[in-house]
């Protein structure tokens, strides 16, 4: 039992740390890709009435 | 007992407001059906983790991962384990993704009128709508019950509430589809992830972590840390899980959806790899937050080997001791912060949900249906207004039928066995189709009858258990491809022509 204890606490931290650490590289990165999405359905959309 | 202050519903009420404001935003950049469904597979890595995270991340996804964790302690870790590493496996090597995402589909079962046939494709679509939307049923009572349990609201206005906020979600899904959702989802990810870190970091601070262990090694022995040990998992339910898994991260509606939304393949793969790091945290934190329920609420009469929880001498469902521990640690402002980020939650599965299923029963029944009554083809302007159409009737049915809904026994497993009904024959024919030449129709349409066939009987009419009727279902559905493939002429859209057209 004393292993799976272990096998669990080691699991959970990795678990909690890499959740933090993408969330705040998505925050940041993430809505540099939106307005970068923004833009290209714009020239699409302009593509397209053309 | 209303536990809300005026701060916390300043807080909700604000949030609420800004994410449907921000979601019409996405009306402008509707042009074509393909904007509408896959917001032009314009997804970039960072917001496509966003929207992929926050369309799997729900008030639901946290309340049956807490019930897990209350009712079987640390062993539960095993199902976010298989997920997470099942999704990073298939992000490194591009299994299925990077193959669907070339095809350029809108959906799942679009693929099976590419590698098989029309009528397959119409099969498959009515089994994948059944499915999700039933599936899709028992969200909004439970998530009406984690607001209601932490707020204190009387829970006659649940349906009011829940019919709120479903609405709110219905308005800029339909309006903006797509393109609404990521920008949604992107507000909604930072909102709920940050919410996640602060209730656990506050319900460990407040259980203590001594006692959260002591609790499960006094509960449940052994068992509590073993999935090996514990009689509700074993080996069968990690080959399940592990099936299920696969099959879900690849052929699930909604995270497919994020696959073929995204720029390219190699984008798909960076997703898929990263997101599944984020799916450990989304099991194991809330498997915490229920099991620091368990420490702090547990002092019931013994239930299914574990204590009922108990708040101010009223007994609860287990299901209901995180909300109910929340409610009782969270001072005023950080509980209207937490809310917000579990409507955040609620807000961007429902949407995403409304949406895949919507497009499903439009793009994979309606369409097909009419190319067979050789009716002529919509144009991309009605095939958005059937969208929509469906759209609303979906959240209309979910409406009446879903707040109404009891699902038995603990809903991590009714969900993974609803879902199996379709997954394990869309799986199997997915695989059989991308990777072996000799899959052919008469293999998918058994592959597809069979899965289905594999949980109704041993689950819904032999009482089995979750465990051995999701393997059936997986073992049957391979034997329907393999037996009916095998015995008939190969198709004649063979792995190449699929991998092209």
């Amino acid at each position: 039992m004393i292993y799976w204890q272990a096998f669990w606490t080691g699991a959970l931290v990795i678990a909690a740390c890499s959740f933090a650490v993408i969330t705040a590289i998505v925050t940041v990165r993430g809505y540099r890709d939106l307005i970068q999405m923004f833009r290209r359905l714009t020239a699409q959309a302009g593509k397209d009435r053309k | 007992m209303v536990t809300f202050s005026p701060i916390d519903w300043i807080i909700v009420v604000g949030y609420l407001v800004f994410s449907v404001a921000i979601g019409m935003i996405g009306r402008k950049y509707i042009g074509s059906v393909s904007d509408y469904l896959v917001a032009g597979r314009e997804l970039g890595v960072y917001v496509g983790v966003a929207t992929l995270a926050a369309t799997e991340i729900g008030t639901i996804t946290f309340m049956y991962n807490a019930e897990l964790g209350y009712r079987y302690g640390f062993a539960a870790f095993v199902a976010a384990l298989i997920s997470g590493v099942v999704m990073i496996i298939i992000g490194r090597t591009g299994f299925v993704i990077s193959r669907f995402r070339a095809l350029k589909l809108m959906t799942v079962p679009e693929y099976f009128e590419v590698r098989y046939s029309r009528g397959l494709r119409l099969f498959t679509g009515t089994l994948v709508a059944l499915g999700g939307i039933l599936n899709m049923g028992v969200f909004l009572k439970i998530e009406g019950e984690f607001l209601t349990v932490i707020s204190g609201i009387d829970a006659k206005y649940l349906v009011t509430i829940m019919t709120v906020i479903l609405l709110l979600e219905l308005v800029y899904t339909v309006v903006g589809g797509m393109v609404s959702i990521v920008i949604t989802d992107f507000v909604q990810f930072v909102l709920l992830s940050n919410a996640t870190l602060l209730i656990s970091i506050y319900a460990v601070y407040h259980a203590g972590w001594h006692n959260i262990v002591s609790k499960v090694v006094g509960t449940m022995g052994e068992a509590g840390f073993n999935p090996i040990a514990n009689p509700k998992f074993g080996l069968t339910f990690i080959i399940w899980q592990t099936l299920l898994w696969f099959s879900i991260h690849t052929c699930w509606q909604t995270t497919a959806m994020r696959m073929f939304s995204t720029k390219d393949p190699e984008t798909s793969k960076l997703v898929m790899t990263w997101t599944g790091f984020i799916f450990l945290g989304r099991g194991m934190l809330p498997m915490l937050w229920g099991i620091a329920a368990l420490a702090m609420l547990g002092t019931g009469a013994i239930r299914g080997g574990v204590p009922l929880p108990v708040l101010h001498g009223h007994v609860l469902e287990p299901i209901d001791a995180m909300p109910a521990m929340l409610g009782s640690i969270l001072g005023p402002g950080i509980k209207g912060v937490v809310v917000a980020g579990m409507l955040a939650a609620t807000m961007s599965v429902n949407s995403s949900y409304l949406l895949g299923w919507s497009s499903v029963i439009s793009q994979d029944v309606i369409m097909p249906a009419r190319q067979m009554l050789r009716k002529a083809p919509l144009s991309s302007r009605k095939q958005i207004l059937v969208n929509r159409v469906a759209n609303l009737f979906v959240g209309l049915f979910l409406m009446f039928w879903g707040l109404y809904y009891t699902p038995p026994g603990a809903v991590y497993l009714y969900l993974n066995v609803t879902g199996t009904i379709f997954l394990a024959g869309a799986f199997v024919c997915v695989t059989g189709g991308l990777y072996w030449k000799r899959a052919n129709v008469r293999g998918g349409y058994l592959a597809m009858l069979l899965g289905a066939v594999g949980v109704i009987v041993p689950f819904f009419l032999l009482h089995w258990s979750e465990s051995l009727t999701g393997f059936i279902a997986f073992a049957l559905a391979a034997l329907g491809l393999l037996s009916g493939s095998l015995s008939g002429r190969s198709s004649p859209r063979g792995v190449a022509e699929s991998e092209t057209t």
